[in-house]
């Protein structure tokens, strides 16, 4: 046999190890590779839609309609260089695309007077008439952009520049968010590493022997150490590549919500981009060599000092006290995220041996000796099964903590959508009709009806200034204005953030305004700060209207401002238009009936509440299904790593459950401890993770979120998912057990 | 040497192995008897079925045929008794009556000395008080509270014999209890073995001390016991006995 | 003959061009695009063997291709004739400015289908962006031997580039040429920058009808039948203002209108070619251009009275000799009709006229001696990939 035979004998007498050691590599890097892609496509086409046209200006409508192909040959008849910019979602998968028209785009370049030319080279850019070939088969309205060079000049009357921008500013938050995931991602790829050295290092550990053999026959250690290097790399470079590819599919699957949610969330779009095959490849190979083989480069006192530090407590104590409380002062995601970091590794380093110590200490308790026994095994398989153990509990407090998560954002959701959409019908009304009468005719028909409300709404948008104390006007910003009116029950039921005295009564008088979160956190406004809403007349004293209340308003990045009716700028066409109706006792057929005949026939679109809320619910699925589907496969990955490492570690004691049975315990008695010996193992495990998960719930909801996504949610917990995690750490027990049984009961008859 | 009742009777004793396609036959009609109190060693080159007739006697392998009568228990293969009764039958008498001592990792790694045979003793049903005290008489005093990495191969066999004489068994079967030792060591527990078996209490139940079965390759140790049966010679099976006074 | 694009590969995804879209789809387009407008495939094989067979196919993809039956019909070939590929509409004139230093100005337009449509077609929406052809126009003015020239691009039937035949009007963006009376037009050309920049305000009042050239106005372009539909206005009244650097300059002078299109241009191995409009003293025209070939060139041209009907000029009619090369350009030329005594030096002005776009070319204003004297625009294409 060769040498390479000699070594490679002891997979082929276990063959399981290598499939599992195979199957870890390969869905590391599918969940790495798949979240890294669409993280760092996400942040691409972030850094593009802000460099290609940083600085860059589009023209607009000075009567604020949007522009249409009519306004880009009039401009570019009056010698105006303008470049269409349509951007559409990928038929072909997730992201979007840019069409533009290089032809029309031409100029930009040659109008650049700083060289600073619009990168508008490749992906995602396509030429114009596919993006509106995709669009005009897309029920989704993508508006055109007409973009203007970095110094367009005066424009015709009617047109006016204004800088480039798809959304409010919300890059900072969209950021946060990708970071939020790549730190998901990194987490993910710690877990697997684990992992991993615990696989790899069980068959090493199996393989000693052999490798004390060869060395006494005369094969140097070099050499050995060489082959399994050799050995890891091969297998890397097999797992790898597939694991890439389906971390790719894994980004295409998701990568349409991803983008939705993107979208929804922080007005982000995500372009479409090519797959990078060298970044993962490269980490994953890193990480696999790292977690494998380092050992045979770290030098034996080292390791040795390592082996010492692992049975004291005080490393583990002062790294998770330090990374503590260094969540409680950073600010900032990346440091936040880089204590929680020192936290996992100290509670990492002190769960074996707290697990072992807690262990010993009930065992010189007892009475019984058998049970002192089982509890002195459990203390040994702590220590042996640190790095699968610390694993599986990471693993469960981050699905324990992303649960609360969102459990906690599903509910204070599901309770804003209950205050949100407080009426059973919604109906639209129709571009060009005039919903005056109509709104006069419900009011009359509703007076004094049981049970009955109504409300008309209009939305647009306003600049929006805030009036310093010293009357001087801050920067103004254009958020939506929603408008509505009368301000009844419907309205009133709104929870507020924050809010004035009696804050309704006065918004219905016109005498205030509220804002939602976003519009709060985004510039600093709270409750009594004075905003002004349109452009100033000139020479026109306006003292402002004071912030009345502070509304939720989740899932979107814009800023917004609910307006009485009264306070609608007289003159704007609003974008959209509406009422919202409890027809109580009255007959809501009857109701749309007369409301359609005072605008003149044209049908409103009409949306009962359920169909709302479903479409609002399906929007949020999206926003954390990525991070789901992650927690999910980890806990598979981490789960199935246990399991191995259970039934290897079990098999090695083998020996002992037979001791058990010679000593006159049946089968069945020598069973009922081991599963008591695995369900105190994973049970432990999991009740240990409550804590460390209850803890990274909170530095989630209460630190990360609110950076991440620009709102907060309370701090909930949900003891009944506890359970359920129990019963599922219970379950990889009992499959431990169940596998350790059978493999007992072969080790009986041979 | 006064005739005793059999601790133990075996007729016609018969376990064959699968190799391969074939069969290979280890122990055949075998018979042997054992009275209380009576020393057998079982001596025969390695395959002889030295283990195997110690693991049938135990009840932890199954004949292919024959009968076993075992402090009273018998046991027939093929008479149609469901196998979770019978192991049920044998783990009791495992568990109370018969010493299992094996060539070597007799001990449960994680518990100390005494440990182990306080262990033994409370599944035997035996008061745990004179656990320190056997392991004093097999000289371990100074060991009790060490756990069995920390201590010799010989101390860890005489430990193995402390825990099988806690349990005051009928029976003790030894596979090689020295075989994993140097020469001075495994006189040094053999002598303990035989002279603590002399010494031991006719026990609770009645009987005038424990018999032993003793697999063994180590001619003295053989010579020690009281009848020596040779597998490698399966004629004087059963016959060949070669008294040694004790 | 007035196309003069030579197509490089090299030029499509240059750096100069600094947009550049490098979708597949996009470059196949663009590929089509200079290919086509270039009407050639080039002399190095560097325009890529994928265009040949197009180039050479015939008309390939649907597109008419004209023939000596096809004749003219007017107003409408003023207009854009979609069932074609590419067609042009291009203007060279001869101006003086008050202070009687000569001028030169040149306005092309070009079209480019990708896709034929006949004329009761309706064409797609506007708010498809379609991309069935493109626009090119060159706008350029030479002047004190400095050369200033820009280049513009539009899509086709978006509405910022078109041509219409009645009432007569061509534009892209803010460029145009319109009627604005019978028989008289307006140029307004504007470049982007206004340092250095360059503009004109003309009015052109046409003189004299259209002259058809070659074989009812079907001129060919090779001894194996590939040609055009052609005519030009000769004698065109030009008065107006250039704008140069912001400074106004009143000019006045002669022009040369030409219409042309067709489907296919030249054959392959055709490397590009030389043409020549040249007005004479006497009120004489004279069109003259030379296909050039590994083998034998192919000459044509048309030799226009002041006063009589045009009378087609063969290759032993009409002789084309290159006298002397500036940076790769021949840019003194003998020009010889024996039939009719014209034995004529034409040469540019010291200077580089090239139009330093997409497709490089010379186009310069030349001055004619010998035994007959004037005026006239020389364009040379072909020549680019030998000067760098």
């Amino acid at each position: 046999m060769t040498l390479t035979g000699a070594l490679l004998s002891h997979y082929r007498r276990h063959p399981l190890q290598l499939a599992a050691l195979a199957l870890m590599i390969l869905l590391a890097t599918m969940l790495w590779s798949g979240v890294h892609q669409l993280t760092g496509q996400a942040r691409d086409s972030l850094a593009r839609a802000e460099q290609s046209l940083s600085g860059g200006r589009e023209a607009v409508r000075s009567d604020g309609q949007p522009v249409t192909v009519d306004d880009f040959v009039r401009l570019r008849r009056a010698g105006v260089c303008v470049m269409p910019w349509l951007e559409v979602p990928d038929p072909d998968g997730p992201g979007r695309l840019v069409g533009i028209d290089p032809l029309a785009g031409q100029c930009l370049v040659s109008d650049s007077h700083s060289g600073r030319a619009p990168a508008l080279d490749g992906d995602p850019f396509v030429d114009i008439h596919r993006a509106a070939t995709v669009s005009a088969a897309t029920p989704v309205d993508s508006p055109l952009h007409l973009i203007v060079g970095e110094s367009p000049g005066p424009l015709p009357p009617g047109y006016e520049s204004a800088p480039f921008q798809r959304g409010p500013d919300t890059g900072e938050l969209g950021r946060s968010f990708l970071l939020n995931l790549d730190a998901l991602g990194a987490l993910v790829l710690m877990i697997t590493a684990l992992l991993l050295r615990a696989v790899y290092r069980l068959g090493q550990a199996q393989r000693e022997t052999s490798f004390v053999l060869l060395a006494r026959y005369g094969v140097p250690d070099r050499v050995i150490r060489r082959r399994l290097v050799l050995e890891i790399l091969l297998l890397s470079a097999l797992c790898i590549g597939p694991g890439v590819w389906a971390g790719s599919a894994l980004a295409r699957l998701l990568g349409n919500g991803f983008g939705a949610s993107l979208e929804g969330l922080f007005d982000l779009p995500l372009y479409a981009g090519g797959t990078d095959w060298l970044t993962p490849a490269l980490v994953m190979t890193a990480v696999v060599v790292l977690a494998c083989v380092s050992d045979l480069l770290v030098p034996a006192r080292c390791r040795a000092w390592l082996d010492r530090g692992g049975r004291s407590l005080w490393p583990g104590v002062i790294l998770a006290a330090v990374g503590g409380a260094a969540v409680l002062v950073v600010s900032g995601l990346a440091a936040t995220f880089a204590a929680v970091a020192v936290v996992f590794a100290g509670v990492g380093l002190l769960v074996p041996t707290v697990l072992s110590h807690l262990a010993d200490r009930l065992a010189a308790r007892g009475v019984d000796e058998l049970r002192r026994w089982r509890w002195r095994e459990l203390g040994v398989m702590a220590r042996r099964l640190a790095l699968p153990v610390v694993a599986l509990q990471f693993t469960l407090a981050l699905v324990l903590a992303v649960q609360a998560l969102v459990a906690s954002f599903e509910q204070t959701f599901e309770g804003w959508l209950d205050q949100r959409l407080a009426a059973d019908w919604y109906l639209d009304v129709p571009a060009g009709a005039d919903a005056g009468p109509a709104a006069d005719w419900l009011a009359g028909q509703l007076a004094g009806v049981d049970g009955a409300a109504w409300h008309r709404i209009r939305r647009g948008s306003a600049t929006v200034a805030s009036i310093g104390a010293d009357d001087g006007t801050r920067a103004s910003h254009r958020l939506d204005l929603l408008a509505v009116a009368p301000i009844g029950p419907l309205l009133t039921r709104w929870h507020l953030l924050a809010s004035a005295d009696r804050p309704w009564d006065a918004l219905a008088r016109g005498d205030g305004v509220m804002i939602n979160e976003q519009a709060a956190r985004r510039f600093g406004w709270v409750i009594g700060d004075r905003l002004r809403l349109g452009e100033a007349a000139p020479g026109a004293a306006t003292d402002g209207l004071p912030v009345l209340g502070v509304y939720a308003d989740y899932g979107r990045p814009e800023g917004e401002v609910l307006v009485a009716g009264s306070r609608w700028p007289a003159g704007q066409t609003p974008s959209f238009e509406g009422f919202a109706i409890e027809p109580g006792t009255a007959d809501i057929d009857r109701l749309i009936d007369g409301v359609t005949r005072r605008w003149g026939g044209e049908a409103p679109e009409v949306q009962e509440n359920r169909a709302i809320r479903a479409s609002a619910n399906a929007v949020f699925q999206r926003t954390f299904v990525l991070t789901r589907a992650m927690t999910l496969l980890t806990l598979v990955l981490a789960g199935t790593a246990l399991l191995v490492m259970g039934l290897v570690f079990i098999t090695s004691r083998a020996w002992y459950f037979r001791l058990l049975r010679a000593w006159g315990l049946s089968g069945r008695e020598v069973f009922s401890q081991l599963l008591r010996l695995c369900l105190g193992l994973t049970l432990g495990v999991a009740l240990l993770a409550l804590p460390l998960g209850i803890w990274l719930t909170w530095v989630l909801v209460g630190r990360i979120n609110p950076e991440a996504f620009g709102w907060s949610l309370p701090m909930a917990v949900y003891p009944g998912f506890w359970l359920e995690l129990l019963v599922l750490s219970a379950l990889i027990g009992l499959g431990i057990a169940g596998l350790m049984r059978r493999s007992l009961a072969r080790e009986a008859t041979s | 040497m006064t005739e005793r009742a059999p601790v133990l009777a075996a007729q016609g004793l018969t376990r064959a192995f699968a190799s391969g396609h074939q069969t290979v036959s280890v122990l055949e009609r075998l018979d042997l008897s054992l009275a209380a109190g009576q020393s057998l060693a079982l001596i025969g080159r390695s395959g002889s079925g030295k283990s195997t007739l110690l693991n049938l006697l135990c009840g932890m392998d199954s004949a292919d045929a024959g009968t076993i009568t075992v402090l009273g228990e018998r046991f027939e293969a093929g008479d149609g008794e469901p196998a979770h009764v019978r192991h049920r039958r044998w783990a009791a008498l495992r568990r109370q009556r018969i010493g299992v001592v094996f060539q070597d990792a007799n001990l449960m790694p994680a518990l100390t000395l005494l440990q182990n045979v306080r262990l033994r003793a409370q599944l035997a049903g035996q008061p745990l008080a004179p656990c320190r005290d056997w392991l004093e008489r097999l000289g371990l005093a100074a060991e009790a509270d060490r756990y069995p990495d920390q201590v010799s191969g010989g101390q860890r066999q005489r430990a193995a014999l402390a825990m099988s004489f806690a349990m005051t068994p009928a029976l003790i079967l030894a596979d090689e209890p020295t075989g994993s030792l140097d020469r001075h060591t495994a006189d040094e527990v053999a002598t303990l073995l035989f002279d603590t078996l002399a010494r031991s209490p006719a026990g609770a139940r009645g009987t005038t001390g424990a018999a032993l079965i003793l697999a063994t390759h180590d001619p003295e140790l053989a010579a020690r016991c009281d009848r020596i049966m040779d597998l490698g010679h399966r004629a004087s099976a059963g016959r060949a006995s070669t008294d040694t006074s004790s | 003959m007035r196309p003069v694009l030579r197509i490089t590969e090299r030029v499509v995804a240059s750096a100069r061009a600094g947009l550049t879209v490098r979708h597949r789809l996009m470059v196949a387009l663009w590929s089509l695009v200079l290919a086509l407008l270039a009407g050639c495939s080039g002399d190095d094989g560097a325009s890529g063997p994928g265009l040949a067979p197009t180039l050479s196919g015939g008309d390939a993809g649907g597109f008419l291709q004209p023939g000596p039956d096809t004749g003219l019909r007017f107003p409408a070939d003023f207009g854009p004739h979609p069932r074609y590929r590419v067609e042009w509409w291009y203007l060279t004139a001869n101006l003086t400015t008050a202070e009687g230093e000569p001028l030169g100005v040149q306005w092309t337009q070009f079209r480019q289908g990708f896709r034929p449509r006949s004329p009761d077609q309706a064409p797609p929406p506007a708010d498809q962006w379609p991309l069935e052809a493109a626009w090119m126009a060159h706008g350029a003015v030479s002047y004190q031997g400095q050369h200033r020239f820009e280049e513009r691009l539009a899509r086709g039937d978006v509405g910022s580039a078109g041509a219409v035949a009645e009432p007569f009007e061509v534009w892209l963006d803010d460029w145009q040429l319109q009627q604005v009376a019978p028989r008289r037009w307006h140029l307004t050309v504007r470049s982007r920058q206004a340092e250095p920049g360059f503009g004109y305000d003309l009015t052109l009042t046409l003189n004299r009808p259209p002259v058809p050239q070659g074989d009812h106005g079907f001129s060919a372009k090779s001894a194996s039948g590939q040609g055009s539909m052609y005519f030009s206005l000769v004698d065109i009244r030009i008065e107006g203002t250039v704008t140069l650097d912001g400074k106004r300059l009143q000019v006045a002078g002669q022009g040369w209108f030409d219409r042309e299109w067709s489907s296919q241009f030249l054959k392959q191995g055709q490397q590009g070619w030389d043409w020549f409009a040249q007005h004479l003293d006497d009120g004489d025209k004279l069109m003259a251009f030379r296909l050039r070939d590994a083998a034998e060139p192919f000459v044509s041209g048309t030799w226009i009275p002041a006063g009589g009907d045009p009378q087609p000029l063969t290759d032993a009619e009409l002789t084309l000799t290159p006298l002397e090369r500036r940076d790769g350009y021949p840019v003194r030329w003998r020009l010889q009709v024996p039939s009719e005594g014209v034995d004529i030096e034409v040469t540019a002005p010291p200077g580089r006229y090239v139009n330093d776009g997409r497709f490089p070319y010379w186009e310069s204003p030349v001055r004619v001696s010998g035994n007959r004297a004037g005026v006239g625009y020389m364009e040379l294409t072909g020549y680019g990939a030998t000067d760098d």
